[in-house]
């Protein structure tokens, strides 16, 4: 199975998803035009994945603005992520957001509060 | 182009004033693209930056003032095609002013008469439920099957749960067909 990379956007994050390592990252902001169209082939590239890669995937996230549509398809991705849980396969989320800004832990804590695997708020190291 | 005699014609004041009176501090009214929602969404950030407010409220600001320009694009774009009239619904306008310690967020746009009754209906539940209440819904409406281009139920709970204030609206009828919507959320 294919590599996913995505270029970042002013409004579309980036992604590169390795099919090797299992390791999924994702960074940027996330309110594009159809949130629905953006996301579908991730989704479809992550239910692939989920159903066939042994070892453990790692989903490393630095989002720093997600729309209520690009919500909605992070919770989808989740709920990929804990169908594999169930069926006893890994997957870890490291959510990265700043922890001095009091709304995006929240949010990660709400992401946090539906899913059963393990998910885990890192503190944001300030890059530029 | 030709030179206009009365120079009346582009003076603005009366409108900076108006807009002044308001405690609008950013406005923006025209066509309403995917790439305008862009640059706006980033000269708001660089604006807020620049004022002492915190992380938390800087993000609340932004998330209210995309949400409401991607509803007024949504909702063009959906009506758009289907209509016959020459009212643009992809003009609109947002502002973001001040109000005390908060910000106020809104969005006017031309809605067709038969939309504007669901809309109100479903503002007028919205006022009556609490945070708790309101995180409920906004989770069970994150789980449900969506169609494509649609989101705009999402959006008005979310903007209800970040504003401290119930979500105003103003309904202008414009003719028998068409009215004028105004949405205020306070942050």
């Amino acid at each position: 199975m294919d590599s996913l990379f995505l270029e970042k956007t002013k409004s579309s994050p980036a992604i590169a998803f390795n099919s090797n390592s299992g390791i999924l990252e994702m960074s940027g902001e996330s309110y594009p035009e159809n949130s629905y169209e953006f996301y579908k082939p991730i989704l479809l590239w992550v239910s692939r994945f989920c159903a066939h890669f042994p070892g453990e995937i790692v989903f490393n996230c630095r989002i720093s603005y997600l729309n209520t549509g690009s919500t909605k398809s992070m919770m989808d991705i989740f709920d990929l992520f804990e169908d594999r849980f169930r069926r006893g396969l890994q997957v870890q989320v490291n959510w990265y957001c700043d922890s001095e800004n009091e709304r995006a832990v929240e949010n990660a804590e709400e992401f946090m509060e539906d899913v059963s695997f393990p998910f885990v708020i890192q503190p944001l190291i300030a890059q530029q | 182009m030709t030179i206009c005699n009365s120079m009346k014609k582009f003076d603005l004041y009366d409108l900076k004033q108006t807009v002044n009176q308001r405690g609008v501090l950013i406005s923006f009214a025209g066509p309403f693209t995917h790439g305008i929602i862009e640059e706006l969404g980033q000269a708001v950030t660089r604006y807020l930056e620049a004022q002492a407010l915190t992380k938390a409220s800087l993000m609340d600001v932004f998330s209210v003032f995309i949400e409401q320009a991607q509803n007024v694009r949504n909702y063009a774009a959906k009506r758009g095609d289907d209509s016959n009239s020459e009212l643009d619904f992809n003009s609109g306008i947002v502002t973001i002013g001040r109000s005390g310690p908060h910000h106020v967020v809104c969005s006017g746009n031309f809605l067709m008469r038969c939309d504007v009754e669901p809309l109100t209906a479903r503002l007028n539940q919205l006022h009556s439920l609490g945070p708790k209440e309101l995180k409920t819904l906004y989770k069970q409406q994150l789980r449900e099957q969506r169609n494509p281009g649609e989101g705009g139920g999402l959006g008005l709970i979310d903007m209800s749960r970040k504003s401290v204030l119930p979500l105003e609206y103003e309904v202008r009828e414009l003719d028998q067909n068409y009215c004028f919507f105004s949405l205020c959320a306070t942050v």
